[in-house]
């Protein structure tokens, strides 16, 4: 049996995720990285997007949308912090749909309003991308 | 001598307040579980990201950044009021209300002016009533408080600091200690205090290893730290949500336990009252046939 790595994914909410891994491929701020085993030690800053894990002989793998955070390496063990996550088969996507609508709207709206009210402009994008990432990942599933 | 009638009414009435406040006093045991729950899976979030500060802020020696630079002078600050949407629960809300005014009066006697963000009903009917207007209020969050609640209070914070509008910023919520104690406190939520990027780096579960950081470890912590802010405020948030329905319970439980005692006073006063009757009855009936036989 290959060696493995501990994935755990956790949000301030609840655990995500925990399994021992072959890979993990994560989205970073610079592009993805893949992690193996024996990596070396590691933080980065994740953006939103897909993160996936591959175990079982790289043969399974498993989708989840994470909206940024961070990712710790350390001794074959990674540490996802993500301000949310969700694992691909969880994702409601008929509400992720609507709410990408909404964040849409909102966006264009914002756009529209003079630049003094755009305070919320950044949080809006957040939203709107995590939305979309999730929807992405929805996707995936098979 | 009191009225049967009237004694057995009051007898009703409180039987049925006991119903309800037995009731609620369940509920509230429930709900605490639940609430302590949602402590326990924040734990491991918490844990990791300590970790990971405590991690970063080694290599980030005397580490600069707008949240943890004190600023020179105080002139304004932001106070975080958290209280209950709902009453019924003791001292809960009113030591929060307290305390809030106590350090607002004591801020403004240095001359400092305080904002105020009101979390719960009843601290937004209490300053409404004080005629105090809050920057901002949330309601209807305190029972099941959410992260993107925390983050959209901790954000708006965090800006204000950076921007230099704010030199400080405080929340004041229950802490949870244990199901039958909570305790009103206040914590620093910005500056961030040194010692929690400093501290904690030795005992930080002895890890010695050479890390790598991307894009670098100033830009980790960067974004590490409005982070670390928005989980203080979350767990703030979750504190109080849990001690609310420990206050609860404890409030009821007395409440309960009073009238139980009640019943059996009123209960006693009920049996005497009868005795008393019957025994004036027969005394009647008594001398009413005496007063026959003698005739």
């Amino acid at each position: 049996m290959a060696r493995t790595l501990l994935c755990e994914i956790v949000t301030p909410e609840k655990i995500v995720y925990t399994n021992e891994v072959e890979m993990v491929i994560a989205p970073t701020l610079d592009g993805e990285v893949g992690i193996l085993p024996l990596h070396a030690p590691l933080v980065t800053v994740l953006r939103p997007g897909e993160l996936r894990v591959r175990y079982n002989d790289n043969k399974d793998v498993e989708w989840f949308a994470v909206s940024g955070g961070y990712l710790q390496v350390h001794e074959d063990k990674v540490i996802v912090l993500a301000d949310a996550a969700e694992h691909a088969s969880r994702i409601d996507v008929e509400r992720a749909r609507k709410a990408k609508e909404l964040a849409s709207e909102r966006m264009a709206a914002m756009k529209e309003a003079p630049l003094m009210e755009r305070e919320d402009m950044t949080e809006c994008e957040e939203d709107l991308k995590w939305y979309e990432v999730q929807l992405q990942v929805a996707e995936r599933r098979s | 001598m009191p009225n049967l009638r009237d004694i057995k009414q009051r007898i009703v009435s409180v039987q049925s307040t006991r119903q309800i406040t037995r009731t609620m006093e369940m509920v509230a045991t429930a709900k605490i579980k639940r609430a302590q729950e949602k402590i326990e899976a924040a734990r491991p979030y918490a844990f990791a990201m300590m970790e990971v500060l405590s991690n970063v802020a080694r290599y980030v020696q005397n580490a600069t950044h707008p949240l943890l630079e004190e600023h020179a002078e105080r002139s304004r600050i932001v106070v975080v009021t958290i209280t209950s949407d709902r009453g019924m629960c003791g001292a809960f809300n009113s030591n929060i209300l307290r305390i809030t005014e106590d350090l607002m009066r004591g801020e403004a006697a240095a001359g400092v002016e305080a904002d105020l963000i009101a979390v719960g009903k009843k601290a937004i009917g209490y300053l409404r009533y004080r005629g105090i207007e809050p920057i901002a209020s949330y309601r209807d969050i305190s029972d099941k408080p959410t992260f993107a609640d925390a983050r959209a209070i901790a954000t708006s914070i965090i800006g204000r600091y950076s921007a230099g509008e704010i030199d400080a910023a405080y929340v004041i919520f229950n802490r949870f200690k244990n199901v039958a104690e909570q305790k009103a406190e206040t914590y620093q939520l910005l500056p961030i205090e040194h010692k929690v990027v400093e501290a904690d780096t030795e005992e930080a579960v002895g890890m010695r290893a050479e890390y790598l950081f991307e894009p670098s470890a100033a830009a980790v912590l960067e974004h590490l730290l409005p982070t670390y802010v928005e989980t203080l405020v979350y767990r703030a948030l979750m504190e109080s949500a849990a001690s609310e329905q420990g206050a609860r319970r404890t409030a009821m439980k007395s409440a309960t336990d009073n009238a139980s005692e009640m019943i059996t006073t009123l209960t006693r006063s009920y049996n005497r009252a009868r005795q008393a009757a019957i025994t004036t009855e027969i005394a009647e009936i008594v001398g009413g046939a005496a007063a026959l036989e003698e005739a």
